[in-house]
């Protein structure tokens, strides 16, 4: 059976440097694994890590290495079995997390500053004291008003953080569930394969017609 | 079984481009024109197949089907699955753009060699084929995974604890995917047995 070539040098250099122009053209995209995925969230003075595969299934002592901006290793720990693992914030800086879950399954999230400084007690709490202490020295004359202002405060920021936690625990959960491939990146991956069956056969029957 | 972005070294990831540029010339050039259809079902079922993950054992892992994709598709394993992993790196953050070319060729290379290994056994007596179209699927997941553990030498520290535990994950996948390719070539025998390899020779 005498076969139809489709690949001579002109067909072959055409797609090519349109996938060329292609790759150049699309912005970089932050893609990693086959994929696992870390997410981290802080609540008081602790960062809360979860893991877990594209499947659903959690990463079992998969390795956490928590990074300062600079590159320097800050931390290092094992998630357990239910995909979680967390550390308390070592330095106010942005932190950036990396889950190696063996098998070349690498994860990445970077905590930005503000998340860590925003809810930080230790700070707020240290900061009140001071405050307090102060209006304690300056205003002998009215100290009432003033140690009760910060007490309100105080005490409304414990309660808020106290309500918000299992908010913001299920916020991150539900932002992370839908993280696999949705049914129209399915489609459409099948769409290219089958339009590049497509383009296939045109230039052949292109050339055929020469 | 795809290694994700920023793990490998330089290295890696050239020679990886570079046998994977190689290969999918050699199965451009050999594939001719009636097969393209075929071709890009193949690529389709292997994007989608990676969807289908197998919760057993300590990882997480889906099926490959480089078995049956190699078994049919000979040296054009390397453009299909090329296009395939390219479709899922864009689409589902499956592996990444850099390490492209080693993934094609942990996945590919396989299929080629099993190609070779089993095609020949195809037009044996139905036995003999099933039995072959069995070992195929899993021979390809097999060395894929001691592919995998290759190209992670550089970068972790112990190839046999690598590659074991690679191997060890995939027992199931293995199982699985020659099950699959012995029902497919079965199938193939009985209703169109000029898609199998050879069939012409």
């Amino acid at each position: 059976m005498k076969t139809a070539r489709i690949v001579n040098k002109k067909t072959i250099c055409k797609p090519f440097l349109i996938a060329l122009a292609i790759w150049i053209i699309t912005p970089p995209i932050t893609v990693w694994a086959h994929k696992v995925i870390v997410f981290a969230w802080t609540e008081g003075d602790t960062v809360y890590t979860e893991s877990k595969f594209s499947g659903g299934k959690r990463v079992n002592s998969g390795i956490i290495k928590v990074y300062a901006p600079d590159g320097r290793k800050l931390i290092e720990g094992r998630t357990n079995a239910a995909g979680e693992y967390s550390f308390t914030i070592p330095q106010k800086t942005d932190l950036k997390i990396v889950l190696d879950a063996g098998m070349g399954h690498r994860g990445e999230w970077t905590l930005m500053r503000d998340e860590i400084e925003g809810t930080s007690d230790l700070d707020t709490k240290q900061a009140l004291v001071e405050k307090i202490a102060e209006n304690r020295r300056d205003e002998t004359l009215l100290p009432v008003p003033a140690t009760g202002c910060a007490d309100i405060k105080a005490g409304i920021e414990k309660a808020l953080d106290k309500k918000l936690k299992p908010l913001i625990r299920r916020l991150n959960r539900i932002e992370h569930q839908n993280d696999g491939p949705a049914l129209t990146d399915i489609l459409g991956g099948l769409g290219y394969i089958l339009g590049l069956i497509g383009i296939a056969a045109y230039v052949h029957s292109r050339r055929r017609g020469k | 079984m795809h290694i994700s972005e920023g793990i490998l070294s330089a290295q890696v990831l050239i020679s990886g481009g570079v046998l994977t540029a190689a290969g999918t010339a050699i199965g451009l050039k050999k594939l001719d024109y009636d097969r393209i259809a075929q071709v890009g079902m193949l690529s389709a079922a292997f994007f989608v197949a990676s969807l289908i993950h197998v919760n057993i054992g300590p990882s997480s892992v889906h099926l490959i089907l480089n078995g049956i994709v190699g078994l049919l598709l000979g040296w054009a394993a390397f453009p299909a699955l090329l296009v395939a992993l390219t479709l899922q790196s864009v689409f589902f953050q499956f592996g990444g753009i850099t390490v492209l070319g080693v993934n094609t060729v942990i996945m590919a290379l396989p299929s080629v060699v099993c190609y070779y290994l089993f095609g020949p056994l195809l037009h044996q007596k139905t036995a003999v084929a099933i039995t072959g179209a069995f070992a195929c699927g899993f021979t390809a997941v097999f060395l894929s995974s001691i592919l995998l553990g290759v190209s992670l030498v550089f970068t972790e520290q112990n190839f046999w604890a690598v590659s074991s535990l690679v191997i060890l994950a995939h027992i199931p996948v293995m199982m699985i995917e020659g099950i699959i390719t012995a029902f497919c070539v079965a199938f193939l025998k009985k209703v169109q047995p000029e898609l199998l390899p050879g069939f012409f020779k």
